[in-house]
């Protein structure tokens, strides 16, 4: 517990100088944090860190603009920060990052699945993290969980665990998992046909309730109230509830990330239905570093769409 | 009012108005002959272009959708094709991903004056899309185009 | 909304392969028409007429025309609907004969294909709106880039037009390939003779500002108010005080300066007036031959000058003008002959340019008009001329005509017997062309009345025989038999290429030019001197390799083009621009970065902010449209929703 008195050292040391400190605090129940809000040592207090600290802060920067905050960051967490700056949707002097070394976060969807038949997330009473072990508490029993069972798959190839920019570091900077993407949850969705892959999205897609929390939790979705999916002018979406409009809405959120996707994951974690949505945005993303060798979020300079190059040597344009 | 039933697939092209469009105008005045079955939207530049178009159409059952526009260096607007250029290829690859078979999408470049290679163009990615057969449709919600289709007249 | 569709049959032009009837009535299915027709041609008197009364008499609110292509007709109609009291741009237009009619026989598939086309016209159109264009008054002042003939021709024609005129030229004087001349074809006449009292009338003119020794160093805004800053390069000095009375050209210690003017042909001084007739008559240091600047110390021309014009300290000066419209006349220049190692790739001194031929002919070049050659100082008694080195030569890469060789190289023959006469030209050429008034009558002239020999063969060796050349060619007119001619002098008519910096200018001028840099037009054949950029206009070889009178012709023309552009107070600024929803705005800037016109400003909405496009220079390419994440700029007539309409009529079935 080191790392979490060391980080609230850190934020009730910048509380003076900022409205806000944003982090994680417990959530409604000990399998979930939440966002935490932070204004005074109090609040600091309930500061917490650690496997449970899944939600990327990031998401809040945008509606603080014109504020000085602070935020609390994971690596990846740091890439999505990364980007709003390249597009200066944040100012750099409005926002102080705090970083650290960040071991991974909680997949609910594997715990679910782990727990099984032995009960609900919800009924876990306590959780207790023992080394590499999980230890929860529920119907009266423990149950011990594999940490690495229950990780979420992003910190299973995570290439930036200590956040890339921070104006306060906290504690020894870690290996990274991975030291390259090499993309393999694509790979096990390629080994599919084309036809089976689009029987899979017909599938998937058919059980999209349109709530949008896919849109509501992505930090970069930056238009907020006035996405196209809801606007009349211009109408790119019917509000049919046909699969063909609930796909284009991913493609259209998907193709809008091009280039500004940090793979952060919260698209999908927040699907109420789970529906594997990063995997568009995973798509486009290894198109994009393949032909522009660009990492949204690490790399500066201008976003790959938003510019060009006389030649492009990466861009095999077809002799026809 | 159908597609020529079994001859004919769809396929939607964009053209920008001031090189393929022009194009695509000199291949008709040389009496280039072509298929019939490229529909042509008129846009002003490639740069106009939205990816979204594409898929738009591809979503909404077309079996190919062909872009062109002016050569790269040759833009009318000095850099919409630079641009369209780097969107598109980014498009072409997510086709894939959505079980879209990326040859059902093309782009490329043909001046006012290649009235020739607009023929050949539009030849060769026809063929390459009857190659490829009609492309699988999504479903719609039944009901409620029903329903829309109903309510049409009292939207003016 | 009320929309009236009108099927042209332009004669047999698409009534021979669409069923036009059958697609008028098919369009009564479509949503908002309420009325539908064919029209024998829809662009004639009575069809224009046609339109207008069917929209009185069915009090129609939009027209869709399926006929031939926008590209050509659209402005027509759109000036007809406007008669009949409709904004012009409630009118669409389906091309049924250029993209149906035209390219395809099966006169069903062409029946459903135009069909559906007027189908889509009509979607978009029943998303049309009323556009106004906005009127922008113009900046009476024409820039003309290259004081060659052609651009002294458009800068004296503008001028006496009664416009302002600016007038840019690299070198320090005006005159061009012109000036370099000897004489001009087909009349023999005194190059310097015809052109220098022009060249006068530039510097005379009331209405024309000269920068000479200058450049083009950028070109914002548009037509009616080009923004422009030109470069005046350093020349050292003080041309307000220069009187070009040449004493410092005399005294000029440092002689071994490459001459630019004369081709390289002997040397010249580090501080020069290029020639006697140079406009503007004015001395410029060249910094690399000069003393003062190479070896620190010198300074002659200073301590002589009786005006005290020299200014080793001058920099480079940036003047900024706004224009309405633009010349380029950049010409041309000769390609780099080197790469031939068949004739000998610049080792042998008595193997010549045909402009370097022209200022030995010169009687105002380094030898005084008396034909010496390089080598010996000797004059020549067998002189060969090699046509077509570089033109028409795929293995490097220049496969097109330069058109103007065949003329000069006779002329060059011609005056080759005038200065020695008891001399023999050879020439060695592929085919002779000479279309023009005069031409051919000027290349039999030359072997009828003057004995040079044409030999018609390509030339594959020249090797040195003691202070001979030895010239083996083939002569196809005698069965492919070798010919060797022993030459004294050697001349090659190396064709022309685009002008060193064509592509970096085409891009500052936001025009388009082939693979070879030359400029493209507006149209091969109605638009010669246009370009696809409104208010930028061609003369001369920057366009494409050309003489002299096509170009002063084409001097004029672009002239006129600018003339007939200015001649307007305002001008109608196209009101198919983009435009911000500010409501929708979330200002992340993105079509600001992207736009190629810096038409998208940011700007502070009550705190907020957002973006905002400056109408008079958007030029409407829709980038910002297809950038903008939630669809808050629009391009107005090729809005989202207009494209999804068009994308849905033709998906939905």
């Amino acid at each position: 517990m080191g790392m979490q008195k060391e980080l609230q050292a850190a934020i009730k040391a910048i509380l003076p100088e900022v409205d806000c400190v944003i982090g994680w605090g417990s959530g409604p129940d000990p399998l979930h944090g939440a966002p935490l809000f932070m204004r005074s040592e109090d609040d600091a207090n309930r500061f917490a860190s650690g496997f449970f600290a899944v939600n990327n802060p990031a998401l809040f920067l945008p509606e603080y603009k014109g504020k000085k905050v602070a935020v609390v960051v994971k690596g990846c967490d740091a890439r999505s920060v990364g980007q709003l700056l390249s597009e200066g949707l944040i100012k750099r002097e409005e926002v102080s990052l705090i970083g650290f070394p960040c071991q991974g976060v909680v997949d609910h969807d594997k715990v679910a699945a782990a727990l099984g038949e032995k009960g609900e997330m919800g009924e876990v009473t306590a959780v207790l993290e023992e080394g590499d072990a999980l230890v929860l508490t529920l119907r009266g029993e423990t149950v011990r969980l594999n940490k690495a069972d229950v990780t979420a798959e992003k910190c299973m190839r995570c290439q930036y665990p200590n956040a890339h920019i921070a104006d306060t570091f906290v504690g020894e900077k870690r290996e990274p998992v991975a030291t390259a993407d090499d993309f393999a949850d694509l790979a096990v969705f390629e080994a599919m046909s084309l036809e089976e892959r689009q029987a899979f999205w017909e599938k998937e897609m058919s059980r999209c309730i349109r709530c949008y929390a896919c849109r509501n939790a992505c930090p970069l979705c930056v238009c907020r109230d006035h996405c196209v999916a809801t606007s009349r002018d211009p109408s790119w979406l019917t509000q049919a509830d046909s699969v063909k409009d609930k796909l284009f809405f991913q493609v259209i959120h998907a193709t809008h990330l091009a280039g500004r996707c940090t793979g952060c994951g919260e698209c999908q974690r927040a699907c109420p239905v789970g529906i594997p949505v990063l995997l568009l945005k995973r798509s486009l993303a290894r198109s994009v570093e393949k032909l522009f060798a660009y990492r949204a979020g690490i790399d500066e300079g201008t976003p790959p769409l938003l510019t060009f190059t006389l030649e492009e040597p990466t861009i095999k344009e077809r002799s026809w | 009012m159908s597609v020529l039933e079994g001859k004919e697939l769809r396929i939607v092209g964009f053209l920008c108005n001031w090189c393929s469009y022009g194009g695509a105008d000199t291949a008709g005045v040389g009496r280039f002959s072509q298929p019939t079955d490229l529909r042509i939207v008129r846009v002003p530049c490639s740069g106009r272009i939205n990816p979204l178009f594409i898929m738009k159409a591809l979503l909404s059952g077309a079996d190919g959708v062909l872009v062109s526009g002016c050569h790269p260096r040759d833009c009318h607007y000095a850099e919409g094709n630079y641009y369209a250029r780097r969107r598109l290829e980014v498009l072409k690859g997510l086709l894939p991903t959505l079980g879209i078979d990326p040859r059902r999408f093309e782009y490329t470049w043909v001046s006012a004056s290649e009235g020739q290679r607009w023929q050949h163009v539009v030849d060769t990615f026809t063929q390459q899309v009857h190659t490829l057969g009609p492309a699988k449709r999504l479903p719609d919600a039944p009901e409620l185009a029903a329903l829309a289709a109903r309510l049409e007249p009292l939207r003016n | 909304m009320r929309i009236g569709v009108f099927i042209c049959h332009c004669g047999s032009n698409i009534g021979g392969t669409v069923d036009c009837k059958s697609v008028a009535e098919e369009s009564y299915a479509f949503p908002d028409v309420v009325f539908s027709t064919d029209t024998m041609y829809a662009c004639s008197e009575p069809g224009q007429q046609g339109i207008i009364d069917a929209i009185k008499e069915h009090n129609l609110s939009g027209v869709v025309v399926a006929s031939c292509t926008p590209r050509m007709h659209e402005p027509t109609f759109r000036r007809a609907v406007e008669r009949a009291g409709l904004n012009r741009y409630m009118f669409e237009m389906a091309n049924i004969r250029e993209h149906v009619s035209w390219i395809g026989k099966n006169k069903d598939a062409n029946t459903n294909k135009a069909a559906e086309l007027v189908r889509m016209a009509v979607s978009k159109l029943r998303l049309n709106r009323d556009l106004h264009s906005k009127s922008f008054p113009v900046t009476k002042r024409v820039l003309v880039i290259g004081g060659g003939v052609a651009g002294i021709q458009a800068a004296l024609d503008c001028a006496d037009a009664g416009l302002d005129v600016v007038l840019v030229e690299r070198e320090p004087s005006i005159g061009g390939k012109m000036s370099k001349l000897d004489k001009t074809f087909p009349t023999v006449d005194c190059s310097s003779c015809i052109l220098g009292p022009r060249m006068v009338d530039v510097a005379q003119h009331p209405n024309i500002t000269l920068y000479a020794a200058a450049e083009v160093e950028s070109v914002s805004g548009y037509v009616g108010n080009f923004e422009v800053t030109v470069r005046k390069k350093a020349t050292y000095v003080d041309w307000d005080k220069c009187t070009g009375c040449g004493l410092c050209t005399e005294k000029c210690p440092s002689k071994k300066s490459f001459d630019r003017f004369n081709e390289g042909v002997g040397p010249t001084t580090a501080i020069i007036i290029p020639f006697p007739q140079a406009i503007p008559k004015k001395a410029s240091i060249t910094r690399d031959a000069c003393r003062q600047f190479t070896k620190g110390k010198c300074g002659v021309c200073a301590k002589i000058c009786p005006t005290g014009a020299i200014n080793y300290e001058q920099q480079d000066e940036l003047v900024s003008m706004k224009v309405g419209g633009i010349v380029a006349a950049t010409g041309y220049d000769l390609m780099d002959w080197t790469v031939y190692e068949e004739y000998g790739a610049g080792r042998y001194p008595d193997v010549i340019t045909s402009l370097q031929y022209e200022r030995l002919l010169s009687a105002s070049g380094p030898t005084g008009g008396h034909v010496k050659r390089p080598s010996d100082g000797k004059e020549p008694k067998n002189v060969v001329f090699i046509q077509c080195v570089g033109s028409r030569d795929v293995s490097i890469g220049r496969p097109y005509c330069s058109g103007f060789c065949c003329m000069y190289t006779a002329k060059q023959a011609i005056l080759t017997k005038d200065h020695i006469p008891d001399s023999q030209s050879f020439v060695f050429y592929m085919d002779i062309r000479s279309p023009g008034k005069g031409y051919d009558e000027f290349t039999r002239r030359v072997q009828e009345e003057y004995g040079a020999q044409y030999i018609r063969g390509r030339v594959s060796l020249i090797y040195p025989k003691g202070d001979k050349l030895i010239v083996r060619g083939v002569d196809t007119l005698m069965g492919g038999q070798q010919v060797d001619v022993e030459a004294d002098l050697v001349v090659l008519a190396v064709g022309g290429e685009a002008t060193q910096g064509s592509p970096q200018l085409a891009e500052k001028l936001r025009i388009s030019y082939d693979s070879y840099g030359f400029f493209m037009e507006g149209h091969p054949k109605l638009k010669p001197v246009e370009t696809n950029t409104a208010g930028v206009f061609l003369a001369g070889s920057c366009q494409g390799l050309k003489d002299i009178p096509s170009s002063v012709a084409q001097g004029s023309a672009a002239a006129a083009k600018a003339i007939g552009l200015l001649s307007k107070d305002m001008l109608a600024s196209d009101p198919q621009i983009a435009q911000v929803d500010m409501k929708r705005c979330v200002g992340c800037g993105k079509c600001i970065q992207v736009c190629p016109f810096k038409a998208i400003k940011e700007v502070d909405v009550r705190g907020q902010i957002k973006a905002e496009v400056i109408e008079t220079v958007c030029q409407g390419c829709g980038l910002c449209n297809a950038t903008c994440p939630q669809g808050a700029v629009q391009l107005s007539h090729f809005t989202d929703n207009q494209i999804l309409a068009e994308v849905e009529a033709l998906c939905r079935f």
